[in-house]
C-alpha cells in the first residue's frame, strides 16, 4: 500500500504506467509534461503536486512536491480537491466527465489534449491500479 | 451528477412561423450557395418580422475552415445581431455556433471552446439553429466541426455555451432534400442514436431520445425514400434525427464515429455515409459490453428488417436504403485504402469516440476494424 499522495506512490505510479502496454499505446505520440494539482480540502491539509514529464508512450520522470515552486514547470495541470482525486483514483469520477461537471480543472492547450483522450483514461486507469491508501 | 442540455425545440408544420413572435431587430443568417440560390431561403424569410434587418452569409461549403467561417467576423460585430440564425445542414449550423461565439467575444481563440472553458456569451445576441437536412443534429447539439486549412483532420469544438437557444424542426423545409442526402443523413442519425445508446456516458435521458429516434427513423424511412413529399413521413424522420443529436450530444459519439471521421478526411466522403458503413462491425465489436442495450434496439426496428443479430438488422436497413456498406462500395482502391491505413488509424484514435465507445480499442483493435470494413461481408 502506497499513501496517496506520496514519493512512494509516484514511483509506483511511474512504475506502473511504465508497464501499461494500454498507456503506451495511447500516448505514443504524446510529448509534455502534466502536473496533477492536489488541493487540501476538510480531510487533507495541505495543497499536493505531482509532476510527470510523458514521452512518446513513456513516464521519463515523475516527482512529488508540496511545493509547486519545486517542480519544473509542465504545460498542463489537472486540479482537483483531495477528495475529488480520491474518487476519481477509485473509480468513482470519469476523468473527463470530472472537468465537465466542474469537480476537475485542466489548465494548458485544450485542443491537444482532447486528441489524447485515450491516454488521459489510460492514465486514470493505471492510478487505480496503485494499491492506494488514503 | 450528469447534465441533460437541449435546446427549445419548436416542430411540425408550419413551425417556421414561430419567427414571427421573436422580437428580432437584426438578423444575421448563415446558410450555403444552393439554399441561397432555392426558394427555402425565401420560406426563411417571409417568416422573420418585416421590420428587421438581414445579413445573410451565403456561402459556407460543406467543410468549412476557420479562415471561410471567419471571412467577414469584422462585418458582423458592425452589423450587431440580436439573433444569429443557422440555416441548412450541419456545416452551416456548425459555423452559425461560431461566429455567434465569435461575435460577442472579438478576444476569443477558437480553440477555447471548449467545454473546459467558460465563455459568457449571450450578451448581445440568441441562436437558433434551423435544418434543412435530417440528420445532422447540430441543431441540438454543443458541437461545432472546423476543417483544417491544409491538413486532413477536423477539430471537434464543443461548448454548452454554444448550444442553440431554438431549434425549429420544419418538415416543409426538407420535402425538397435530394435521395442521396436523404439517405446519406438518415443513416448518420441511426448511428448517433444508436453509438449515443451504448456511449459509456448514456444515461436515462439520452437512452429514451435513442429509442423513440430509432423507432421514427427506421419506420418512416422507407416510405420517405420511396414517397419524398409525404410530409407526415419526412416529419417523423425530422423529429428523429434531432432527438438522435439529443442522444448523442448529451452522451457521446463511439467508434463508428471516430473511423467516419478519419475515412472523410482522407477521401471526402459524406459523413454519413461514412459513419454508417462501420456502424454494424462496431456493434459485432462492442457486442459482448452492451448485450441487453443492442437486444432492446433490434426489438425496436420494425420486424421486416429484423434479423437475429442487432448488426444484420442494420445490414439490411442500410441496404434497403442504398446506403454503401464498405469502403470499397464508396469507390476507394484497395491500394489507396493500404497506402492511408496508418494514417487513418492515427486519426480515428484521436477521436474522442474512442474514449466513449463502450468497450476500449487499442490502436490495433481500430486497424482491424478499418480492415474487416474495406469489403462487405459475403
Ligand atoms: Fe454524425
Amino acid at each position: 500500500m502506497a499513501k496517496f499522495p506520496s514519493d512512494e506512490w509516484v514511483k509506483e505510479y511511474m512504475d506502473k504506467l511504465n508497464s501499461n502496454a494500454d498507456y503506451q499505446d495511447a500516448g505514443s505520440k504524446w510529448e509534455g509534461a502534466i502536473t496533477f494539482v492536489i488541493l487540501k480540502d476538510d480531510t487533507f491539509k495541505d495543497d499536493a503536486y505531482i509532476y510527470l514529464d510523458l514521452y512518446h508512450g513513456k513516464c521519463r520522470e515523475a516527482r512529488f512536491s508540496n511545493s509547486l515552486t519545486d517542480l519544473p514547470k509542465s504545460e498542463f495541470k489537472y486540479i482537483g480537491s483531495y477528495g475529488n482525486w480520491r474518487r476519481l483514483i477509485d473509480g468513482e469520477i470519469d476523468p473527463i466527465k470530472g472537468i465537465l461537471t466542474g469537480k476537475f480543472k485542466l489548465e494548458g492547450a485544450m485542443m491537444k489534449i482532447m486528441r489524447y483522450t485515450r491516454a488521459a483514461k489510460e492514465m486514470v486507469n493505471t492510478a487505480s491500479k496503485v494499491q492506494s491508501e488514503f | 451528477m450528469w447534465f441533460f442540455r437541449s435546446p427549445e425545440i419548436i416542430f411540425g408544420e408550419d413551425s417556421l412561423s414561430f419567427l414571427k413572435d421573436l422580437r428580432i431587430n437584426r438578423c444575421l443568417v448563415i446558410t450555403d450557395n444552393f439554399l441561397l440560390k432555392s426558394g427555402l431561403l425565401d420560406k426563411l424569410f417571409r417568416n422573420l418580422p418585416e421590420s428587421s434587418k438581414r445579413m445573410v452569409i451565403g456561402d459556407i461549403s460543406p467543410e468549412p475552415t476557420f479562415r471561410e467561417m471567419t471571412g467577414r467576423i469584422e462585418e458582423i460585430r458592425k452589423f450587431n445581431p440580436d439573433y444569429v440564425i443557422g440555416f441548412g445542414g450541419g456545416s452551416s449550423m456548425d459555423t452559425s455556433k461560431i461566429l455567434f461565439a465569435l461575435n460577442e467575444r472579438p478576444d476569443l481563440d477558437v480553440y477555447d471552446i471548449t467545454p473546459l472553458v467558460p465563455l459568457g456569451l449571450r450578451k448581445k445576441s440568441r441562436l437558433i439553429a434551423i435544418p434543412t437536412t435530417s440528420g445532422t443534429g447540430s441543431e441540438c447539439s454543443w458541437a461545432a466541426v472546423l476543417s483544417e486549412e491544409g491538413e486532413k483532420r477536423k477539430s471537434e469544438l464543443a461548448s454548452p455555451e454554444i448550444l442553440p437557444d431554438y431549434a425549429i424542426l420544419d418538415p416543409d423545409l426538407v420535402v425538397s432534400l435530394p435521395k442521396e442526402q436523404t439517405k446519406n443523413t438518415a443513416a448518420d442519425a441511426l448511428t448517433h442514436a444508436i453509438e449515443g445508446y451504448v456511449s459509456s456516458w448514456n444515461n436515462p435521458f439520452s437512452d429514451a431520445m435513442s429509442e423513440k429516434a430509432i423507432d421514427l427513423i427506421s419506420s418512416n424511412i422507407e416510405t420517405v425514400l420511396k414517397d419524398p413529399e409525404n410530409i407526415d413521413a419526412r416529419n417523423s424522420v425530422h423529429i428523429g434525427a434531432s432527438m438522435a443529436g439529443l442522444s448523442f450530444s448529451n452522451s457521446q459519439i463511439g467508434l463508428a464515429h471516430a473511423l467516419g471521421h478519419s475515412l472523410g478526411a482522407y477521401f471526402k466522403l459524406a459523413h454519413g455515409k461514412t459513419v454508417a458503413l462501420f456502424l454494424p462491425n462496431v456493434i459485432d465489436f462492442n457486442y459482448n459490453v452492451s448485450a441487453q442495450k443492442f437486444e432492446k434496439l433490434n426489438s425496436i426496428v420494425p420486424e421486416r428488417y429484423r434479423k437475429k443479430k442487432f448488426s444484420d438488422t442494420l445490414r439490411g436497413l442500410f441496404r434497403s436504403m442504398g446506403v454503401e456498406g464498405s469502403i470499397e462500395e464508396c469507390g476507394i482502391t484497395r491500394k489507396e485504402f493500404e497506402q492511408n491505413l496508418d494514417g487513418l488509424v492515427s486519426l480515428a484514435s484521436e477521436s474522442t469516440g474512442c474514449l466513449t465507445n463502450p468497450r476500449e480499442s487499442s490502436t490495433s483493435d481500430i486497424r482491424e476494424l478499418f480492415r474487416n470494413s474495406y469489403a462487405r461481408l459475403r
